[in-house]
């Protein structure tokens, strides 16, 4: 094998803030080679990232590195700011997060690609537009010299990233380090950038370090694996070995914890507790107070146990952990057969028919109403008690303001909501009171959903005392019961919520939604800013309370996963527009709408054997402004079925023949039949 | 209420562990003592004795004498007092107006904002010392013409900090969820919006109590401030401008007692700021933002 | 481009007209209301009368306003009550003495301000930053007035270098005169504008320096100084030039002040003394023509704006 591109020994990093300094990076060994991707995965704090900016010396300077850390043949660490400033323009290209804020919104894009390359003095300034044009087509984007003269304002987020690539690759690099490149990104989008990024590097030779959180990502682009917690290595190895057979505890939690696409589970198995805060690492094993095989055994509490070889010397696989051979496989995903029972037959909770949200666009200046934004355009839907059904969609569809719309936050322009057979649109704000005692929201982000000011005892009290039921539900006893419900211990009572983790803030919030005794409950993407460990706590929780309570779900998500593991019913919207609803096992299985079918093929399933001969619809462009649908069926510009009738005409949302389906379009039915004659790879455009 | 009681005098540690704020406050709560207790001190502002005018610094007048004989200290002291009483004033008049301007403005958008904030525009359209010698220019020279004026200039500050809390808190979902729950728009605003946006607008009231300081010794300074025989800093400056020939001192000291006081609350409002900063981890929102449709 | 500005245009006519109105309003609120300001307290019935008649003031409340905006737009205050003369004149005698300080004082606060920012920016925490913090504070905290005490008594008082009592020489006919006069006064305004300047242009800096794109320009191996003057500058300048617009205001506040210390001949000073004096429509005349200079220099400044920020589309 040729030598390593990027070789990390002993690797530690210390953040001094103002206290003692805490350890973020505790002694990392990595090699990358060329034509390599490595993918570094972890939960929050695991110091994925902090690994990688320290491999490269992009670190802060309050940050204190140490070890021997060789790039492309150069020391990295002790180097000179100058030569570092030159390894990064050379040897290293970068991709990072959140395409909106990495360019500079301030100057053209075609300077933001080759700036780098004109002040290595590698590329003339009079060569600058022609190169950057030529960099902006190698990834892909229609008309490159006409992009390259435009502000980053005027790309799409895709685009964005693209230009990132575009950027990192300027200097023919040999090595790519890309920070989560496609968290931000919608998944018809992170399918496309992924494919690019792995045809890019393929072409170019270079080896890349993927860093990411989403197993699925793993098993799609990696070829090598390193799982971080608690800012060590704790398990690596090659990617097929490591899914099939991972040989730490965590990662196989890990592997157990994540809903999956491809089986519908009963419970997951989640890994219990929260990851350790590099400030207050467990002694010992880090993982060994969340960890099956430590079950209190002295020497995980006492002694870190070091990255060894683990199984065949022929897999490459090492794990850090005392009794790794005793690690069992992950048990296969069970497919539990439902008892689709009780809830079709229960009555109607919710009922939305032909639901129209617009929102005016008003001009700047005298405030004239120029257009609309159809932000929901026609959506039906039914939920009944004890039963949950998910709006699932990519950014911009509109499930969330449906969601609020319900809630009475934001005003219906058209179409009826009603509630237990009572219409809920136009209601004073009185009468409406009486009915969100019966319907409550929680929200996505359970950082911002806290009043930050209040204990968290008022803030779960605080529904009821609006209501003027604090009392009569049994004040703070009924508090109490309900912090046990939700997982909680009433002796946090006092605590404000930035005290509390992120997944006890969703307990929080789920407890606060709870107190009113609803009927109903919407939940707005409630696990998506949770760490996949937590994701799975919170899901069963939810799963149990509907159960216990009978309770019926509204679930909003982007997450297909996630909502395959929770849902009995799943409606797919795309442009404000339901454009596919049936049972989740239906949806799953048989897709009819080429929308569905592709937002599906596009997820990344954490299954690395057959990722080659899965066939892809990698659908092209993006979604398109609300304010401005296209004519017709609103998905034909991106669809690969598309037919001169769906330019012309919307299709009407009906029941598809031979499945308990309802589908939005002319060509409808189960990949490769149909209109689809031409089941490809690349979509039409 | 412990609970709160220990977040506030957690904030205060935090504030006084910044040196500059601990000496500033030190300064203010001195000035402020001397002040209130003017009239306990031995010397006498209002005695005139023209025998010993314009007398440089000496054991017996320890800022020396005005151009009437009068002790300079005495009346640094009780300018102090006209001084704070006029900021106290001004500030509680900006607040009581520009605070609720603020909340409705951004609370409910549309044309209430549209109007309260042309209006705040129109204040702010002028530059606050002309703003306020046109009030007096109608109000006539008083102590209440110039804190009404100096107030009335502040009422955009309060109004514009409020307005970019609100906004900036509204869309944040813990608001969205007392709405969602049911709660009126009053509750909305001073229960749970309100309580959020207090740090920064406390910052903006210390802030805002230099500059007030400043705006009426500038008032003074161009005779239209608090009229004479009250003391005040800016009318000795005034005077003493008169006679820099004879009696440097006289212009000296007394802005000297001016800037201390001024640089004071600027220290501590920089500072109060700066903890918030670092107890929320991020920057105080500072512009006002675009709402759009949705 | 036209468009936009246009748009802009409209947008002022609400403040401008609401401002119209109680800058005309303003006389009827004095006690005694516009009568009472010119003939006094002590007059006749037949006095009052006739002022009343001459004023128009018989007419219905809109048309008197109407009126005088009419002649207000075309530059017709009327007469100062004091030296009767037409109110447009003596503003137009002050005028260039103002424009001409200003200016002064502008260079000597941009000259001061970006520097320190940029310095202070640099390095933040350091002491470099402290002390050019601290240097910032007194720049903002010493009343204006005093400093020019200040100054005066040391370089016209101690040193006799410079006027105690500065007037107004125009620059292209005798620089050095011109120089001479405005020295003491452009340096007080200017070092109280310069503070403001560093003070946000600094704050605008560290947080630029803190964003995405900046780790983007490093991991591109940008030379440090390209990445502060190639990314950072340009976005921390784009609300630096608001700033600048807005601090007309403190400017022309300051300006009010330095003119009364140095007895300066500007329009503010003309303005002081019409508002001792009573002498209302000066008063009026004063406060619309720095008015309309504050609006339309932040007009300009909103159009570069537009014009520096390419997310700004001018539709």
């Amino acid at each position: 094998m040729s030598a390593p591109v990027l070789s990390v020994r002993g690797l530690e990093v210390d953040f001094a803030g103002s206290g003692r300094p805490v350890p973020v990076i505790r002694g990392v060994d990595l090699d990358v080679h060329p034509n390599e991707i490595l993918c570094i995965v972890g939960e929050s704090g695991s110091g994925k990232s902090v690994t990688a900016l320290a491999a490269t010396g992009l670190l802060p300077p309050t940050a204190r590195v140490r070890g021997r850390v060789v790039l492309d043949g150069t020391d990295v660490t002790g180097a000179p700011p100058e030569v570092l400033r030159r390894l990064r323009g050379e040897a290293v290209g970068f991709i990072f997060q959140d395409p909106t804020t990495t360019l500079n919104p301030v100057l053209p894009v075609g300077r933001q690609i080759t700036e780098g390359q004109v002040a290595h003095g590698r590329l003339r300034q009079a060569d600058a537009p022609a190169r950057a044009a030529e960099l902006l087509g190698e990834v892909e984007i229609a008309d490159p010299e006409g992009r390259a003269r435009q502000y980053p304002h005027q790309f799409s987020g895709g685009m964005r990233q693209r230009a990132v690539i575009a950027m990192a690759m300027a200097g023919r690099p040999r090595l790519i380090i890309a920070d989560e490149p496609t968290t931000a990104l919608d998944v018809t989008v992170q399918a496309q950038v992924l494919d690019l990024l792995r045809r890019r590097q393929a072409e170019t030779g270079a080896a890349i370090v993927l860093i990411t959180h989403d197993l699925g990502v793993v098993a799609e682009v990696a070829d090598r694996v390193a799982v971080m917690y608690g800012g060590r290595i704790v398990e690596t190895g090659p990617v097929d070995a490591l899914f099939a057979r991972p040989r730490h505890p965590y990662t196989t939690a890990l592997l157990e914890s994540l809903p999956r696409l491809d089986t519908r589970g009963g419970r997951l198995d989640p890994i219990p507790g929260q990851p350790p805060l590099p400030g207050a690492l467990p002694a010992g094993c880090s993982f060994h107070p969340r960890c099956r095989l430590a079950a209190g055994r002295p020497r995980c509490a006492a002694e870190e146990p070091a990255l060894r070889p683990v199984g065949a010397a022929a897999a490459g696989q090492a794990a850090a952990c005392h009794f790794a051979e005793e690690n069992p496989r992950p048990k296969p995903p069970a497919t539990v057969a439902e008892a689709a029972a009780s809830a079709a037959a229960a009555a109607p909770l919710l009922q939305i028919e032909g639901l129209k949200v617009h929102f005016p666009l008003r001009s700047r200046v005298l405030r004239l109403t120029r257009g609309h934004v159809r932000a929901v355009d026609g959506v039906s839907l039914t939920v009944r008690a004890g039963e949950t059904v998910s709006l699932v969609g990519e950014s911009g569809c509109g499930k969330t303001t449906t969601g609020r719309a319900v809630m009475g936050l934001v005003p219906v322009t058209g179409g009826d909501i009603r509630f237990e057979g009572r219409s809920v649109v136009g209601l004073r704000r009185l009468a409406m009171r009486g009915v969100r005692r019966h319907m409550q929201y929680v929200f996505q982000d359970p950082f911002s959903s806290l009043n930050p000011v209040l204990p968290v005892e008022d803030v779960v009290a605080e529904p009821l005392r609006i209501h003027g039921l604090y009392d009569s539900f049994g004040g703070a006893r009924y508090i109490a019961r309900l912090f046990e419900m939700v997982g909680l211990s009433p002796t946090m009572f006092g605590r404000y919520p930035r005290e509390f983790s992120g997944g006890q803030k969703q307990r929080i919030g789920i407890a606060r939604a709870l107190a009113l005794k609803p009927r109903l409950v919407i939940l707005d993407e409630p696990v998506a800013a949770l760490d996949v460990s937590i994701q799975a706590q919170i899901l069963n929780l939810l799963q149990d309370l509907q159960r216990e309570l009978g309770l019926g779900y509204l679930f909003i998500a982007h997450n297909l996963s996630v909502v395959r593991q929770i849902s009995d019913r799943v409606a797919v919207m795309y442009l404000g527009r339901v454009v596919e609803e049936s049972d989740s096992d239906t949806l799953y299985e048989a897709p009819a709408h080429p929308y569905t079918q592709s937002l599906l093929s596009a997820v990344p399933v954490p299954e690395p054997a057959g990722r080659t001969g899965r066939g892809r619809i990698v659908l092209t462009g993006e979604i398109p402004n609300p304010a401005a649908p296209p004519g017709g069926c609103t998905f034909h510009p991106r669809c690969f079925r598309a037919t001169d009738r769906c330019r012309a005409e919307a299709p009407a949302f009906r029941p598809h023949p031979g499945l308990p389906s309802r589908v939005a379009c002319h060509h409808a039915g189960p990949p490769g039949t149909g209109a689809s004659a031409e089941r490809t790879e690349e979509a039409a455009p | 209420m412990t609970a709160r009681l220990r977040r506030l005098s957690l904030a205060l540690a935090a504030l006084l562990a910044d040196r500059g704020a601990a000496i500033s406050l030190a300064f203010l709560v001195v000035v402020t003592l001397l002040a209130a207790g003017a009239g306990w001190l031995p010397m006498d502002a209002m005695r005139q004795d023209i025998l010993k005018a314009l007398e440089p610094p000496s054991a017996a007048h320890w800022f020396g004498t005005d151009e009437l004989g009068r002790d300079i200290l005495a009346r640094v002291i009780l300018g102090a007092r006209t001084s704070l009483q006029t900021a106290a004033g001004a500030v509680a008049i900006a607040a009581v107006v520009g605070i609720p301007m603020g909340l409705v403005a951004g609370y409910f958008g549309g044309w209430r904002d549209t109007v309260l904030m042309r209006f705040v525009d129109v204040l702010l359209a002028l530059p606050g010392i002309l703003f306020a010698m046109a009030i007096i220019a109608v109000l006539g020279r008083s102590q209440m013409a110039a804190l009404i004026a100096v107030g009335i200039t502040g009422v955009p500050n309060f109004a514009r900090i409020t307005r970019a809390q609100v906004l900036s808190l509204r869309s944040r979902d813990f608001v969205t969820a007392v709405e969602a729950f049911g709660a009126s728009s009053g509750y909305a605003m001073a229960r749970t919006i309100l309580p959020n946006a207090w740090s920064p607008i406390m910052v903006q009231a210390i802030v805002l109590a230099s500059l007030a300081i400043l705006l009426e010794a500038a008032l003074a300074f161009l005779g239209i401030g608090v009229p004479p025989p009250t003391p005040s800093w800016g009318e000795m400056l005034r005077t003493g401008k008169n006679y820099l020939h004879e009696a440097p001192h006289y212009a000296v000291l007394p802005g000297i007692a001016l800037t201390l006081t001024i640089l004071s609350f600027d220290t501590l409002g920089r500072a109060m700021s700066r903890v918030l900063e670092d107890r929320h981890g991020q920057a105080m929102p500072a512009g006002d933002r675009q709402e759009e449709g949705r | 481009m036209i468009g936009y500005i246009l748009r802009r245009l409209v947008q002022l006519v609400p403040v401008l007209l609401l401002a119209s109105v109680a800058i005309w309003g303003m006389v009827y609120a004095v006690p005694g209301g516009p009568v009472g300001v010119i003939v006094g307290e002590n007059a006749s019935v037949e006095q009052i009368a006739a002022v009343r008649a001459q004023l128009g003031l018989d007419r219905p409340i809109h048309v008197q306003y109407l009126d005088w905006l009419l002649r207000a737009v075309q530059g017709d205050f009327g007469a100062s009550i004091h030296s009767r003369r037409p109110v447009m004149e003596l503003i137009e005698q002050r005028l260039p003495a103002s424009f001409q300080l200003g200016l002064a004082a502008t260079v000597v606060s941009l000259a001061v301000g970006v520097p320190v920012a940029i310095i202070s920016a640099m390095y933040p925490g350091s002491w470099i930053d402290r002390s050019l913090s601290a240097w910032n504070a007194l720049a903002l905290g010493v009343p204006t007035f005093w400093l020019g005490i200040l100054l005066i008594l040391f370089f016209a008082v101690q040193l006799r270098w410079l006027p105690a009592i500065s007037t107004h020489v125009p620059f292209w006919e005798n620089p050095f005169g011109a120089l001479r006069n405005l020295a003491l006064p452009a340096v007080t305004l200017g070092l109280y504008v310069s503070g403001i300047f560093a003070r946000f242009l600094r704050a605008s800096i560290v947080s630029e320096l803190g964003s995405d794109y900046v780790r983007t320009a490093r991991a591109k191996g940008l030379p440090e100084r390209q990445i502060l003057l190639g990314h950072v500058m340009r976005n921390a300048l784009l609300p630096f030039i608001t700033i600048v617009g807005l601090s007309l205001a403190n400017f022309i506040g300051g300006a009010v002040v330095t003119e009364a210390v140095f007895t300066y001949p500007g329009i503010a000073r003309l303005l002081i003394n019409a508002i001792s004096q009573r002498d209302y429509p000066l008063i009026q005349g004063c406060i619309v023509v720095i008015l309309v200079v504050y609006v339309f220099v932040n007009l300009v400044v909103d159009i570069l704006y537009a014009y520096a920020d390419p997310r700004i589309e001018y539709r």
